[in-house]
């Protein structure tokens, strides 16, 4: 039944993402009425597919691949809505939920079996709920920054700003500010996931690749901020240092195939 | 009859629509005057800087039997009022006003709710200017069974134009696309400061909107101080002003996230501009990257075009305003058929409404007429009937009850589906049949079809 649940949510994401499209771009506001409902129920009848999968498991955190992939789809249909809810702008979902629908598809059709490690520990739940939604906050930053360049390029070529789109400094506070609310959840979630790797494997664990990826993306985040905040970048420079960090979060990622401590499959 | 006899900025002269105008204040008494006329049952006055429309229900049955037609003696009722009340002769009215009845008046008074007639269409004000007439009426008792809910239905016309189409979501003056671009790089205004550099009339208007929007500090330089000063007291006392030395603009810039230029002449000795890109670089600096927006309404112009080269600096002269208020005022233009078409539908809609409200008393009449006929062959048929039982008398009761009704039905029908089709015509012969037994006795018109024609045969 679970999975019905999710084919629903993805069938609402996908009307979400067809209609912010229209809200965004064309100018027709009237589209948000059928965005928001459908992402509204597309997110409950997700949650109640996850919830209903991990009760099914016998478990409370995502322990496979797919899971964890409806886990992030999940955050990311979250934000979407977060920041309709602070800012009234639906064009960050012109990419959010495209994404949140790639991310559930292959749970919803194709659920996973490789199993995490420590699966039934508290600990690894928020070790990873919170490093997904430092992704989340990040993948929401440049996306952010994406949008302020698209229109700051209309505004300097005089053609009428699209309605849709959030103001420049609209886009500047979301972008600063999920990267603001991604930095205390990735310093947790890296120190909470440093902690247990070092009960597991010993202190050795500091020089798996993944590990020290982890780190290095940590200090970049920082990095990131630290320039934003003080020499207040924004436009194209902005979604070079966004994209470049978002970069370093999928070489995080794919270290999981060369890592010894951090693999989904069972050690 | 519902008559609407008017004229606006597309039939009439700036210079009648001025004599035309009646003020706020003498508003309640005009439409008062206006519907003590005779023949005048309701009546509603709209008047603004670009029409003045008489809008009436007339009494058919008050028009004078003659050569002229109706439209004619109801024309000159109305002018006739014009006339007495504001002095302004019929035969200078005459080249100028349009008249509007029935179905056609109801399509204008939607369409001038809904700013389809209006000289910017898609603008606001006249659906408030329209409300403002109507309690007016209202409050003197000018409006009642007809034009109370009419009016009450042009309202919820023009709310259904705003919200299914775009027609009023883009500005279209200089100084509101000024505004609505601030609005895209800033937001929100609340908290922004202003700079004007030069104190003109474009300026200052450009100024006055800014802070209507919530603009908070206002800086004016000047190159004559004193006319920086009168400028600081003619703007909006809550908003504190500043005056800057015109030869120190440069150091103070930064500050202002809105620069509105208008010195009107060149800029500097030397004759570069008032701002280069290279202040531009150094604005951003100060300022960390926070963008500035620069409106440049002089003639020859202020800003350096390159300015809006450097990230974070966004300048727009008068040709890029008006080439932004010309493409929205297409955009409203495309719209405007979208909401013609809902016009329509609203039309249409509200005469099949009114059609079938139209037909309830020649249903009312039919059905008494019949009750009428029942009763009296009963108490003719009374004597033989006399040797029945109770039982039997209720039943020879629910006879004639359900042939009478039975006997209706197709008439009533053909009423019901002619007022639903709007069938003028076939609504008037049978309004004209319900009108009285009387018509029984020959005064009917030939054509007419009688009930007694479908209820009871010729006894005569």
């Amino acid at each position: 039944m679970s999975l019905v649940w999710l084919k629903l949510a993805v069938l609402l994401y996908t009307v979400a993402a067809l209609a912010v499209v229209p809200v965004a771009l064309y100018d027709r506001p009237r589209w948000r009425q059928a965005a928001l409902p459908a992402a509204v129920v597309g997110v409950l009848l997700h949650f109640v597919s996850l919830a209903e999968t991990l009760n099914a498991a016998h478990h409370t955190l995502p322990i496979d691949r797919h899971e964890t992939q409806s886990m992030l789809g999940l955050l990311l249909a979250l934000a979407f809505l977060a920041t309709f809810a602070r800012y009234r702008t639906v064009a960050p979902g012109i990419f959010l939920l495209p994404i949140t629908v790639l991310l559930t598809l292959a749970p919803a059709f194709r659920p996973g079996t490789e199993l995490l490690p420590l699966a039934n520990s508290g600990w690894i739940l928020l070790h990873i709920v919170l490093l997904l939604a430092a992704y989340v906050a990040l993948l929401l930053s440049l996306l952010m920054s994406v949008l302020y360049l698209l229109q700051e390029r209309r505004l300097k070529h005089k053609q009428p700003g699209l309605r849709g789109m959030p103001p420049l400094e609209t886009a500047d506070q979301i972008a600063l500010k999920a990267l603001l609310l991604g930095l205390p959840c990735m310093t947790a979630g890296l120190l909470i996931g440093s902690a247990l790797a070092e009960q597991t494997v010993g202190p050795s664990f500091f020089l798996d690749p993944k590990v020290l990826l982890s780190f290095a993306l940590w200090v970049a985040y920082i990095g990131m901020i630290y320039i934003r905040r003080h020499s207040g970048l924004r436009g194209r420079r902005a979604v070079y240092l966004s994209s470049f960090v978002f970069l370093a979060v999928l070489a995080v990622w794919a270290a999981n195939q060369f890592s010894a401590v951090h693999r989904f499959s069972a050690p | 009859m519902l008559v609407l006899l008017g004229v606006s900025h597309n039939s009439a002269p700036l210079e009648l629509r001025e004599r035309l105008a009646i003020p706020a204040g003498r508003l309640a008494e005009a439409t008062q005057t206006l519907a003590a006329h005779p023949g005048i049952r309701e009546a509603l006055i709209v008047s603004t800087c670009n029409r003045v429309e008489l809008l009436t229900t007339m009494d058919a049955a008050a028009l004078a039997p003659g050569a002229e037609d109706a439209a004619h003696q109801q024309q000159r009722q109305l002018l006739r009022f014009l006339e007495e009340y504001l002095a302004v002769p019929s035969t200078t009215l005459k080249p100028h006003i349009y008249q509007f009845r029935g179905r056609e008046a109801v399509r204008h008074l939607f369409r001038v709710a809904s700013s389809l007639d209006s000289l910017v269409v898609g603008e606001a004000q006249i659906l408030g200017q329209v409300k403002d007439a109507w309690t007016v009426a209202r409050s003197v008792g000018a409006v009642s069974e007809t034009l109370d809910p009419l009016l009450q239905r042009a309202f919820r016309v023009a709310k259904k134009v705003r919200s299914e189409t775009q027609i009023g979501s883009s500005s279209v003056s200089v100084a509101s696309v000024a505004v609505e671009l601030a609005r895209k790089i800033f937001g929100t205004l609340a908290g922004k400061q202003v700079l004007l550099v030069g104190a003109g009339k474009m300026s200052e208007l450009a100024a006055r909107h800014l802070i209507q929007q919530g603009a908070s500090t206002v800086m004016i330089a000047n190159r004559t101080e004193d006319r920086a000063r009168q400028l600081a007291n003619d703007l909006d006392t809550r908003v504190p002003t500043q005056i800057l030395p015109f030869d120190r603009l440069i150091d103070h810039a930064h500050k202002a996230d809105i620069v509105i230029t208008s010195t009107g002449a060149a800029a500097t000795p030397g004759g570069s501009k008032l701002f280069l890109p290279a202040h531009g670089r150094l604005f951003l600096e100060r300022r960390r990257n926070r963008p500035m927006f620069f409106i440049d309404i002089a003639v020859p112009r202020d800003v350096d075009p390159g300015l809006n080269k450097v990230d974070g600096c966004f300048v727009y002269d008068m040709d890029d305003l008006q080439q932004v208020a010309v493409t929205n005022l297409a955009s409203r233009s495309r719209e405007a058929a979208v909401a013609e078409a809902i016009v329509s539908r609203e039309v249409d809609e509200y005469q099949r409404q009114l059609s079938v409200l139209d037909a309830v008393p020649t249903v009312r009449a039919l059905q008494q007429q019949a009750e009428e006929f029942r009763q009296a062959e009963l108490a003719r048929a009374a004597g033989r009937l006399q040797g029945l039982t109770e039982a039997q008398r209720e039943a020879v009761e629910a006879l004639t009850r359900s042939l009478t009704a039975k006997l209706l039905h197709g008439p009533l029908t053909a009423i019901r589906s002619a007022a639903t089709d709007g069938d003028a015509a076939a609504l008037d012969r049978w309004q004209s049949m319900a009108a009285g037994r009387g018509e029984r006795s020959g005064r009917r018109p030939a054509q007419s079809p009688s009930l007694q024609d479908f209820v009871l045969p010729d006894r005569e």
